[in-house]
This record gives structure tokens, sequence and C-alpha cells, in this order.
């Protein structure tokens, strides 16, 4: 009989909602809450010994959570990782494929489930990621999906796309036989030709994120200050990228009431940054957000802000830059944040 | 018509003149000096670096082919250099390329290897390169440094072309001029420039090209050096004035011109900084191209993601007028190709070419010689240390233009 551990979060162990977001990683024996059915599901062959969990904004936005919750994981000694499914939520589904991906590391198999659009989708390190739906009302068919991938992986195949995997395939770099300027043309008659199907490049898919809802009363909340122009303190202590940046960075604003020309750079690559180290407020306005502080108009400025450089990123990690914020913004309490671009 | 008298470089060296004879270029190293001497600049000399040569040249900022049509620059890099006109054939050392190479603030590095994996992804690991090497003076500005060397630059190359004006040509090449041909759909080609001020301009006929509107160009005016590039962004995503003189593009549509395609021409347009420039650009760029009788237009990028923009835009404008398209893509699919590809996708046109993948790291050797600088800037380390480095920063790796044969194809299922 095969080991299972299950990775589920605060929600779906019933801990509650954003109010437990923080929760830290916990172990419990047995399965819970959509654990139950995919036991069932699993019948008498495979048993799922427990249940490990951890809250979204911990789990996505606290750097040492994976590790803990890999070592939780790994006291109940499974065959085989299960996480999810996640549907579309961001921080869930970063948790879920990071988990995946650290326990595939440390020499678990691994599976995941999420829908294709959710941007954990990157994060599964080469570990097996299978569909689900969009929402939690969708979670029958998605245990039905991730059922049968366990078992398959249990017994020691691979999984395709008929049994749910996503992903694209790799993208591998080759030399062509012809330049790029002859495939254009032949391309370009191609399409003359009336085939709209021919392209070297996949259409991407692209997330529509549905705006939160407007806050109600601002000057109760509080605004958090953000940039991707990689204004950094002038010395550059985090070593932050001026191009291709794999990181973020978060500075205090405590004490601070404007940003003094001199003391602070933009290292980004991607523009002239003349004007902007000439007055860094440019970039971040402190200045204007302390004058809306004092006027009463926003309860309070969030007391750092998070930069990185938005030049030449990858959109996997700007997606992942995005969910780690905003697991980190509702970790500190701001409801609002105003992002500058460059 | 252009006719082109092509003389292939074969060796090269310096010597007491600037001379060219059987297949050698010798280059009279003083007067190379004398041409580049600047009150800006300190110092400034030249240094050849030749395929198979282990030597790595960084902080390259523009590359140009030597190319002459008359004594003094005359009808070559229009706008620069003040020959007087001439009405003949263009003169190309094909096979040596003029390289200036140093730091200046914001450029973005940029790597030229002359053996190893790189040596085979940038246009310039195969050229005999002439590297121009420079010492500000102090307090120089360094705007006119930038100005100055992109002028020595040109007048350099045009000067080694010269000593090939009255040699026999290793062959001649006749380039049809655009037009239609009965029955043959008319292809055109939008080449956009990244312009965005100082360190990130590119110059037609002289004058800077940030803030033009799109334009159809004569193709034989970018093979006399029409376009310069002042562009140090994204090294492997901008063209140098080399690859504008080479224009890959307008090559491959007048090789196959009268057979499969008709040549329609060239439009040149502008890469705008604001969201709601760039959609003014596209749909100008594209009303142009309807009113030149495009039946399709094959359109190129240069820049990073934010470049990715200016190109779907004007994909979509071209396809909403009934006009066929393709782009040329770079993509930023991440170092293990797993991430998504493309920035800004077009929404309504589907036929992209890929150039490559801007994120796929290279393993470089250890080279005897730097030039251009002692330090590699992004690792800080030397600049002839054995080194991992994304394709991103080799110069004109993910050819924007079209010229090379990098791609990206899905890995085979396992």
């Amino acid at each position: 009989m095969a080991r299972i551990v299950h990775y589920l979060n605060q929600f779906f162990i019933g801990a509650g909602g954003e109010d437990a977001a923080a929760s830290p990683p916990a172990s419990q024996p047995g399965p819970v809450g959509p654990g139950r059915r995919l036991a069932q599901l699993l019948g008498d062959e495979h048993e799922i010994v427990a249940t490990v969990s951890c809250g979204d904004d911990d789990a996505a936005g606290r750097p040492a959570a994976v590790g803990e919750i890999v070592a939780l994981i790994q006291e109940a000694q499974p065959d085989l990782v299960v996480t999810g499914p996640a549907f579309t939520s961001g921080r869930y589904g970063l948790a879920c494929a990071r988990v995946a991906a650290a326990a595939k590391a440390a020499g678990l198999n691994a599976v995941a489930a999420m829908h294709p659009d959710n941007p954990g989708l990157d994060e599964a390190g080469g570990a097996p990621v299978v569909a689900s739906g969009e929402a939690a009302r969708l979670m029958g068919p998605a245990l039905d999906t991730l059922a049968a991938a366990v078992k398959k992986l249990l017994a020691g195949e691979v999984l395709t796309n008929a049994d749910g995997l996503v992903g694209l395939a790799p993208r591998r770099p080759r030399m062509a036989d012809r330049t790029a300027a002859e495939r254009a043309v032949d391309l370009v008659l191609a399409r003359l030709a009336g085939d709209r199907d021919a392209t070297e490049v996949p259409l991407p898919r692209f997330d529509k994120v549905t705006p939160a809802p407007p806050i109600t009363d601002l000057s109760n909340s509080t605004l958090a200050i953000l940039t991707e122009g990689a204004l950094v303190p002038d010395d550059n202590p985090g070593a932050l990228e001026s191009a291709r940046a794999t990181k973020w960075l978060r500075y205090s604003l405590a004490g601070r009431d404007e940003l003094v020309p001199g003391e602070w750079r933009s290292v980004h690559g991607g523009f002239s940054t003349v004007w902007a180290n000439a007055d860094p407020h440019r970039i971040l306005p402190l200045d204007a957000a302390r004058q809306l502080e004092r006027e009463g108009a926003i309860g309070h400025l969030h007391e750092e802000y998070l930069v990185t450089a938005g030049n030449g990123t990858s959109v996997a990690n700007a997606r992942r830059f995005g969910v780690e914020w905003a697991a980190d913004l509702r970790h500190s309490g701001a409801r609002a944040a105003i992002l500058t671009a460059t | 018509m252009l006719k082109r008298s092509i003389h292939r470089v074969q060796a090269v060296g310096f010597g007491d003149a600037m001379t060219w004879s059987g297949g050698e270029l010798t280059v009279d190293r003083e007067e190379a000096r004398r041409l580049l001497a600047a009150p800006c600049l300190a110092s400034v000399d030249v240094t050849w670096a030749s395929p198979g040569d282990s030597v790595r040249i960084v902080k390259v900022l523009d590359v140009v082919e030597p190319r002459s049509k008359g004594p003094g620059g005359g009808g070559v890099f229009p706008g620069w250099l003040d020959g007087p006109p001439v009405d003949g054939p263009t003169h190309v050392l094909r096979g040596a390329a003029v390289v200036v190479a140093g730091y200046l603030p914001r450029a973005q590095e940029a790597v030229i290897d002359m053996t190893g994996p790189a040596a085979e992804l940038s246009p310039f690991g195969s050229t005999h390169n002439l590297v121009i090497e420079f010492t500000p003076a102090p307090d120089a500005d360094w705007a006119e440094v930038d100005d100055v060397l992109r002028r020595g630059a040109l007048a350099l190359a045009a000067r080694l072309a010269e000593a090939a004006l009255d040699a026999e040509p290793d062959e001649t090449e006749t380039v049809p001029d655009p037009g239609a041909v009965d029955g043959l759909p008319r292809i055109g080609t939008i080449t956009n420039l990244q312009t965005q001020g100082v360190f990130k301009d590119v110059f037609v006929r002289g004058e800077s090209f940030n803030g033009q509107e799109p334009a159809l160009i004569d193709p034989a005016e970018i093979d006399d050096g029409a376009v310069v590039s002042g562009q140090y962004g994204h090294p492997s995503l901008r063209n140098p004035t080399w690859v504008h003189q080479n224009h890959p593009i307008a090559s491959a549509l007048r090789a196959r011109h009268g057979r499969d395609v008709a040549f329609a021409g060239v439009v040149l347009a502008p890469e705008p900084v604001s969201a709601s420039e760039k959609a003014r650009i596209s749909a100008a760029a594209a009303q142009l191209c309807a009113d030149a009788g495009f039946e399709a237009v094959i359109l190129t990028k240069e820049g990073g993601g934010n470049a990715d923009a200016d190109i779907a835009l004007k994909m979509d404008a071209l396809e909403d007028l009934g006009i066929a398209t393709v782009g040329l893509f770079a993509e930023m699919a991440g170092p293990d190709g797993t991430g998504p590809p493309i920035v800004v996708a077009p929404e309504r046109a589907t036929a992209m070419v890929s150039t490559g993948n801007y994120d796929t790291r290279l393993s470089l050797p250890e080279m005897e010689r730097a030039l251009g600088g002692n330090e590699l800037a992004l690792l800080k380390v030397p600049a002839t240390s054995a080194m991992e480095l994304p394709t991103a920063v080799i110069l004109a790796s993910l050819g924007c233009l079209g010229g090379g044969r990098l791609t990206c194809a899905p890995a085979p299922v396992a």
C-alpha cells in the first residue's frame, strides 16, 4: 500500500479564509476536506497518511515556509506527495507548485493540480501538474482527474496530456537550416495562401486579472507604493539587476518624508535614468504619498516599498513577483497599492 | 538599381598605408588614430580581432561594415560624412567590420566572442573586427564622446573601403529596386527602430529618428548607410549599423523578387515610449503600407518586451486593413524554455517567426585577450574568464532583423 501526503491551504482544511491566511505550516494524520473524497477515489490500495497545510500568505510570502512544509511531509515518509487542487488561486497555486518542486528536489515523487492559467504552473520545477477547473465548484471532476493521475504515477507510469497533464513542452534553442528572414518570406507566402495556423511561436495565453473591488474608505486603509523602476539606495545593497531581474527587494520608508537626490538611484537599464536620479520621486512618489497621509486622504502609508526592475524580465518571473507582492502586502495589512512603471 | 562591388576579406593586418591587395586589408594605425582623434578623447587606438582568435570583446557599442562609393566617404553614411555625392557601385569589404567598444554610461554590457559557442551566435564572431578602444578626456561630456566615436567609426569604415575603390571586385551584385511584378504578391517590410533618446537612439540620414513618423525609404539608401545605430540597449536585441547595411529582410525579399514575390518596399517606424504613441504610430504605419499597395508585410522589432508591443500592435493594425503579416520575435521563455515566450503578442495576427530564446544560458570559455574593457560589468569578473551568460548578452545574437539561423522549437515529448 502506497503512502500519500496531501498538501492543502488553510481554507480547504477548514481553518478559515483570509483571516487565517497567515497560519504557519502544520501536519495532521489522515485525509482532510477534499482529501477524504480523494481517498475514496483511490480505494484501498493507497492511503493518505497525513495532511500538511499552511496559510496562503505564509506559504507564498515567507521564503522559509516551503522548506518547513516539505520537512513536515518527509516526517510522514510518503511514496507520493499530492498538492491541491489549487484551481486559479494565485498564492495557493504557487504554494502547491513550489511544494511539489521542493518535494521532487528532495527525492520524493510529487504531483500538483491546478488550472492551466494558474501562475504557479511555471514554478512546478519539473513535477507534473494536472489540470483542474477554475474554481472549487469544480472540485468533483478535479479530484477524478487527480486520483487517476495518482494511480498511474504510483504504478510507475508517465503522465500524458490525456491524463490532464498541463504545461507546454519546453522551448529548446536550435539552429535552423535557413535564416529567420528567409523563413519569414515562406511564412508570409503561406499566410497569403490562406494558412492561418502556420507559426513558429504558439500564441501565448495571458492572464485576465479581475481587479479587486474598489476601496470604500481610503482614509482608514494602508496604502503601499511599489515600483518596477529599480529605485534603490545609492549603493544598491541588494544587488538588484538592471535587466532580466530574478528578484525583488524591499526598503524601509519609516521616518522618511522625502527621497533625497544622491541617496537613491535607479539601476534600471531600460531608460535614461538622469531625470529619475535628479528627483527620485519621479519613480517613487513618497512626497505625494506623505502629503496624502498628512491630509488624511489615506489612513497610513505602508512603511516599506517593494521594488524590482522591469526590463527584459521574463513573464514567468513577473507573474511570480506579482503573486509574492500580493501575499506580502496582505500579510502586512496594506489594502491598496500604487505600482509605478517606467 | 544598386550595384555592389564585393571584396572578400581573407586576411588583415597593420602596415604603413591603408591598402587592399589580394584579399588582404592592411590598416595604417597612425592614420586610423588621426581619423578618430577628438578633443573629448584622451586616447584612442585600434586592434584587430579575427575569427578563431582567443579574444572576447566587451562593452560593444556599434559595428559598421566598411563601404565606400568614392573618396572622402561621398555617397555613404549620408548626414555623417561630407564627401561629394558619387553615382557608382558601392564597394563592400565583406568579412570585415569596424567595432566600437568601451564604457559609456547606461550602455548595457554587450559581448562578442571570436571563438566558442557565442562566436556562432553573433554575426560578428565570423568577421575580421577592427576594434576601436578609447579613453575619454577628463570631464568629457558623455554624449559628445558617443557622437565623436560614431562619426569616427563611420569615417574609418568608409576609409578602409576606399582602399578597394580601384580594385577588381571578387563579385558584383546587382540589387533590384522595389516595385510591382505582374501576378506576384507585393510584400513589404516594416523595420521598427528603438528610438528612446540619448544612448538608445537610431539615426536616419544623420538625424535622430526619435519623434519621427513612419516613412517609406529606398532600401538602396539603407545599403549605403542611411540608418546608423546609436542603440546601446538589449545587446542581443539591437540592430547595429552593420545589420542595417545588410538588411536581412530586404535581402531575402530581393533574392525572390520576380520569382515568387514582388519586393514592395521598406517602411521605417519608430518605437515610441508611451502606449498611446505606440498605438498611434502603429495605425499610421499600417495606413502607409496600405497606401503603398503592400499586400503583405514582414515586421521586425528592436528591443526587449517593450518592443513586442510595437510589433504586435502593428501586426493587428495591418490585419485589420486586410494585409497579411508575419512578425519576427525573440522568445523570453526562461532559462529552461518553459515560460511564456512572448511579452506582448498580437491578438488578431497569428504568424510569428522565432529568432531564439533570450534566456538560454551559454558556457563561454576563458580567453587569452579582452578588448573594450578589463571587466565584464554584469558579473564583475575579469573579461577573459570562463563564464556563464544568457544569450541576451551576446551582440545581435537574436537577430531581430532576421539575419540569424537561431530559433526555438518544442522539445520532443519524452
